[in-house]
């Protein structure tokens, strides 16, 4: 049975930003102008600014300087101008510490953005057919965690008690408070009306054996998770307590040497994202 | 003086100096202490072997145990160490749970420390390795104690 508690605290989640969830609706739009998103990007200054700067980045890195939001429209496509406005969004909705899970201000954000190039930088290692989704689901796949947290945290020693009988930290959160972190992730990703396979891939990013039909993006997403937790970005109280699927290594036929290339990669990456929004608190500061 | 050694980073120091890594999961974290000189370094590795992509060795030989494990005694050596008086502690090397060999990052790192550490006639004094837990390592460099913290619970090396 779940916590009426934690049902009340994600009701009361933060909505999507307007413009977000406007941009999201009229960026699956395959006949949506370049002068509509225009038009709802410069109604929100804050969000432009941080979309032309991670236009801009090292990561997503472009050769010509990307100056205007028409440009970086252009050049950049519909599904990538998303997931610089999802990056944008997600680092003021995850830049706190998360209490329970014992994450530091900015470890959340940190460990987001890894494993959405880890992720990226999987799928490009083991040649699998793109999927486009995979930045924005791999981005959000921990946003439970902000609601969870604080039950973790009032509950921590019963779910520790489980936890040392050698049982994985999600399964003890679902024994101990009724749910777990992906599942009420996915359900906030719902309530924002994300797309389905972006909501599949939050649930089960820690059981994606569990899942009614498999995806690439659960299953790359489970795996570029673990891989970051053991190199240590946004590893939390819970430590490497979390399972890896071996159907999921054989489905993909990830081999150890896969891993390590990603790994040796992945903080490059991420210093080349998260460089442009230290720069952006310097400026403010 | 508080130095923090961020994953895929090494510093030396000296008497006086506070040696701090967060956040070793399947990292390696390797401590040399030379007790006379009151020398000391930690390394933070995060991968086995520096094969699997040379420019990042190149440009970084701490991200490997292969190529940092060498360049931290070498760095000792050049700052006075003895190699009879060194005592070496390491820490970290976890693993997910299960049994899936893909992930045994931590346990391969421990391998090869382990191998270079007998070809160079090299014992460990004492080890806090394996296992889920994400571990800190704050290492002294005034006495050579090294003290192991996860969740709160603090223990001596």
């Amino acid at each position: 049975m779940e916590d009426l508690n934690i049902i009340a605290k994600v009701e009361a989640f933060p909505s999507l930003p307007g413009a977000t969830a406007k941009l999201l609706f009229l960026l699956k739009d395959p006949d949506a102008a370049v002068a509509e998103i225009e038009e709802i990007l410069r109604m929100d200054p804050g969000l432009t600014a941080n979309v032309l700067k991670l236009s801009n980045s090292a990561y997503f890195g472009f050769p010509s300087e990307i100056g205007s939001v028409h440009k970086a429209i252009v050049l950049l496509g519909a599904k990538r101008l998303m997931q610089l406005v999802m990056t944008s969004c997600v680092n003021s909705v995850m830049n706190k510490p998360v209490p329970g899970y014992d994450l530091s201000p900015g470890e959340m954000w940190r460990h987001s953005i890894a494993v959405s190039v880890a992720a990226e930088g999987l799928i490009k290692e083991l040649n699998t057919p793109k999927a486009d989704e995979i930045f924005t689901a791999a981005l959000l796949h921990d946003v439970g965690k902000l609601v969870l947290g604080e039950f973790v945290k009032d509950e921590i020693k019963k779910i520790e008690k489980i936890v040392s009988k050698n049982v994985s930290f999600e399964l003890a959160e679902q024994i101990a408070l009724g749910t777990d972190h992906a599942e009420i992730g996915a359900k906030i990703l719902e309530s924002w009306g994300l797309p389905a396979e972006i909501v599949s891939a939050v649930r089960w990013h820690h059981d994606p054996d569990a899942a009614d039909e498999t995806s690439t993006l659960i299953d790359i997403v489970h795996v570029a998770n673990v891989l970051c937790l053991m190199i240590g970005i946004g590893v939390g109280r819970e430590g490497l307590q979390y399972k890896p699927s071996s159907v999921v290594t054989k489905r993909l036929s990830i081999k150890s040497a896969h891993l390590e290339k990603v790994a040796s990669h992945t903080l490059g990456w991420v210093n080349d994202l998260a460089d442009v929004y230290e720069t952006n608190q310097k400026v403010q500061v | 003086m508080r130095k923090i050694i961020v994953v895929g980073d090494m510093k030396t120091g000296e008497k006086d100096d506070l040696l701090i890594t967060h956040a070793l999961g399947s990292c390696l974290g390797l401590m040399v202490y030379d007790p006379q000189e009151q020398i000391g370094g930690l390394l933070h590795a995060m991968l086995p072997l520096s094969k699997i992509n040379r420019d990042k060795a190149e440009a970084n030989p701490y991200m490997f145990v292969d190529t940092g494990v060498p360049t931290l005694f070498k760095t000792l050596y050049e700052m006075g160490a003895k190699k009879s008086r060194l005592v070496v502690k390491a820490a970290g090397c976890g693993n997910p749970m299960g049994r899936n060999e893909m992930f045994k990052i931590g346990e391969r790192n421990y391998t090869v420390l382990k191998k270079l550490l007998w070809k160079n006639n090299i014992l460990l004094k004492a080890e806090d390795v394996g296992g889920t837990k994400s571990r800190t390592v704050n290492y002294d460099l005034s006495t050579g104690q090294a003290i192991i913290s996860s969740n709160g619970v603090k223990e001596e090396l």
